[in-house]
């Protein structure tokens, strides 16, 4: 049955981003389907319009509290747009009908761009795929959903769940503490444009590559190759005093048998000293192992779960007005937030499409518009794309990384949206 | 395809140099590359226009103040021009930050309120604002606010948050009254007797769905 009057806590994960989001940090991330054909946007818009009762977690709008913001439901008209040139742009949700999410369309691209306080990767995945689905259903398409697609399922409450209040522990919480990271540092591109460089690679070959070269997992091994090359190209890095550390999202969805579209993503790192001069690629693969297994434990990530819902059950908190806890929140992102970590990997995987979609879809994007450098990865079909994305003009850093990877033998193909003649716009 | 001999990469994209080496690429006959994003294009941007209006009313104000201040005599023209352009600062901002429009205009008067009231205390007669500006604006604005609840039911709660805030505010003549501060207290007590109508008409009219959005709103 259509609800008309839900409303949810933002989830622990979500509560900083509306205090902290502008222009330069937009907490915004992309998610892009290839099709075999020409998008029509007017059943794009039909088919987002027909999902949002289905998708609550997506229907909504941010509305502010004495206390907290919170998302209360939102039934006004979606509306597609043609997609912008800045990736991950940064957006007033009131000039959005009060959505949190864009859905754009160019050619044969399907975009959909979310706001991190409603979701993480794996919700808006979901979300996407169910578009997809329903706008082939739409043009007329028999495709076998082969269970899925989220839309094609009964609604659970679960979908809807704060599970990090779930999991909430008050008997775990432990004192978090946080050293400052090693940052780059250069010429940023003018007009808030990211740059994005999409590293295309054949997964059969990549995967042979990691794990039998090297016996790790594709995300240990991006992250300490991406580490590596950073080390490698930062003339100030050694010496430093502050070390390199890669954020990697985990999905704690699988560890908690969550089914939430809502965040449910914990980070944790692999760290490099800049003590250490002569690091090499194999070290570094070591240490990330090392520091993955350390953390990739449920004890250890409930302990974490724990403290950071803690923090917000803290009566000190919860009793400052928003206006005041937000003051508070963009004071201490500006002291901390930023600053401890050197940069990201998303690996969202492989994408399970029902297999009527592989003479529908061609190729996928996952796209992190964090401030600095971010990297995200994910297998579609018989290829894997890692995508780099900067801030920065200096490009020396994935050159490296793609310079390792063919040395490996890997066939590279790339993309980007760079054009010749941006450097003098941009 | 295109590819860089140098890097040894193929490019899904009609570039004509390596983003890398900057060699030029080298095309196959096959090559069906096309670019997959909306070319960026340089527009104008707002914010240095606004940057420019603060600049313009700080640099007015600060001017004025030192003008004032170097003649010898205490503070007085010049304390206008600055609360106008701290006014205007204010107003422009509130403007421009996307939100309700009900909003805006609520927020609109009581900056307007405020400005008024600074500005007879800068020239040392505050009464017309504190007597008049004060309860007939929120007054004027309450009514206003109050028609949009009832005419417009599918957004009232956005219209109510701002009646709730503006009726607080209205509190204050009243309160000012009783404390003996205001010369002609017809204004000032038909606003506070208005305010509390109103405000007990919001409780007293309430529905179950105004409490549970009263829940929302305080949830802590």
């Amino acid at each position: 049955m259509k609800k008309k009057k839900y409303w949810y806590k933002i989830d622990n994960a979500g509560k900083i981003f509306p205090a902290i989001s502008k222009n330069e940090r937009s907490n915004v991330f992309r998610l892009s389907f290839y099709l075999h054909e020409t998008v029509d946007h007017n059943i794009l818009e039909l088919a987002v319009n027909k999902l949002l009762p289905r998708f609550e977690a997506f229907a909504v709008q941010m509305k502010s509290g004495l206390f907290w913001n919170y998302l209360a439901e939102n039934h006004r008209h979606f509306k597609v747009e043609p997609e912008p040139a800045r990736l991950c742009l940064y957006f007033k949700s009131f000039r959005n009908h009060g959505y949190l999410f864009k859905v754009y369309y160019r050619d044969n691209k399907v975009t959909l761009e979310t706001f991190h306080a409603i979701t993480d990767g794996n919700g808006a995945l979901t979300f996407l795929k169910s578009i997809v689905y329903l706008y082939f259903r739409l043009r007329g398409q028999k495709i076998d959903h082969e269970g899925k697609i989220l839309s094609e399922k009964p609604y659970s409450k679960r979908e809807g769940e704060d599970t990090f209040v779930t999991h909430y522990d008050k008997s775990k919480r432990k004192n978090l503490r946080e050293e400052l990271a090693y940052h780059f540092t250069g010429e940023h591109f003018a007009h808030h444009w990211l740059l994005m460089v999409k590293i295309r690679l054949d997964s059969k070959a990549f995967i042979q590559l990691v794990k039998t070269k090297y016996q790790a997992t594709v995300t240990q091994f991006i992250v300490a190759l991406a580490a590596y090359s950073m080390v490698q190209e930062s003339v100030d890095f050694v010496g430093n005093k502050k070390p390199l550390k890669m954020f990697v999202p985990v999905n704690l969805r699988p560890y908690f048998d969550a089914v939430t579209l809502r965040n449910f993503t914990l980070f944790i790192k692999a760290t490099f000293s800049s003590e250490k001069k002569d690091w090499t690629f194999l070290e570094m693969l070591e240490s990330t192992k090392a520091d993955f297994a350390r953390h990739l434990d449920k004890e250890k990530l409930h302990e974490r779960i724990s403290s950071n819902v803690g923090f917000e059950k803290n009566i000190l908190v919860r009793i400052l007005p928003l206006f005041l806890k937000n003051i508070a929140f963009r004071i201490g992102y500006n002291i901390l937030g930023e600053s401890i970590s050197t940069s990201s990997l998303s690996n969202l995987g492989v994408i399970d499409l029902p297999s009527d979609f592989k003479d529908k879809v061609m190729d996928m994007d996952f796209v992190n518009g964090g401030y600095g450098i971010a990297i995200t990865a994910c297998s579609i079909f018989d290829h894997t794309n890692i995508i780099w994305t900067s801030s920065l003009k200096d490009l020396s850093i994935i050159n490296h990384f793609v310079s390792f990877l063919v040395r490996e033998g890997l066939d590279v193909t790339l993309d980007t949206n760079y054009r010749e003649g941006y450097d003098e716009i941009l | 395809m295109r590819s860089c001999n140098n890097c040894k990469v193929t490019y899904d994209t009609p570039l004509k140099h390596c983003i890398f080496c900057e060699s030029e690429l080298s095309i196959n006959e096959l090559d069906r590359s096309t670019y997959k994003f909306t070319p960026f294009q340089k527009r104008g941007s707002w914010v240095f226009f606004y940057r420019l209006f603060l600049f313009l009313n700080l640099l007015s104000a600060g001017i004025a103040l030192y003008v004032d201040y170097t003649s010898g005599a205490s503070l007085s023209w010049s304390l206008v021009v600055a609360i106008s352009n701290l006014y205007a600062v204010v107003l422009c901002t509130i403007l421009y930050v996307p939100t309700v429009w009900t909003s805006k205009v609520t927020k609109g008067m009581v900056v307007s309120i405020m400005a008024a009231l600074f500005i007879g205390l800068a020239i040392r007669d505050h009464r017309w604002a504190l007597d008049f500006v004060f309860p007939l604006g929120v007054m004027a604005n309450t009514l206003l606010l109050s028609i949009l609840l009832l005419a417009n039911r599918s957004r009232w709660f956005d219209h109510a948050v701002s009646l709730f805030g503006i009726c607080l505010f209205g509190l204050i003549p009243g309160v000012l009254n009783f404390f003996g501060s205001i010369g002609t207290h017809w204004p000032s007590i038909a606003c506070f007797v208005y305010a509390i109508a109103t405000l007990l008409g919001m409780v007293v009219l309430s529905t179950k769905e105004s409490r549970e959005e009263f829940k929302r709103r305080f949830h802590f």
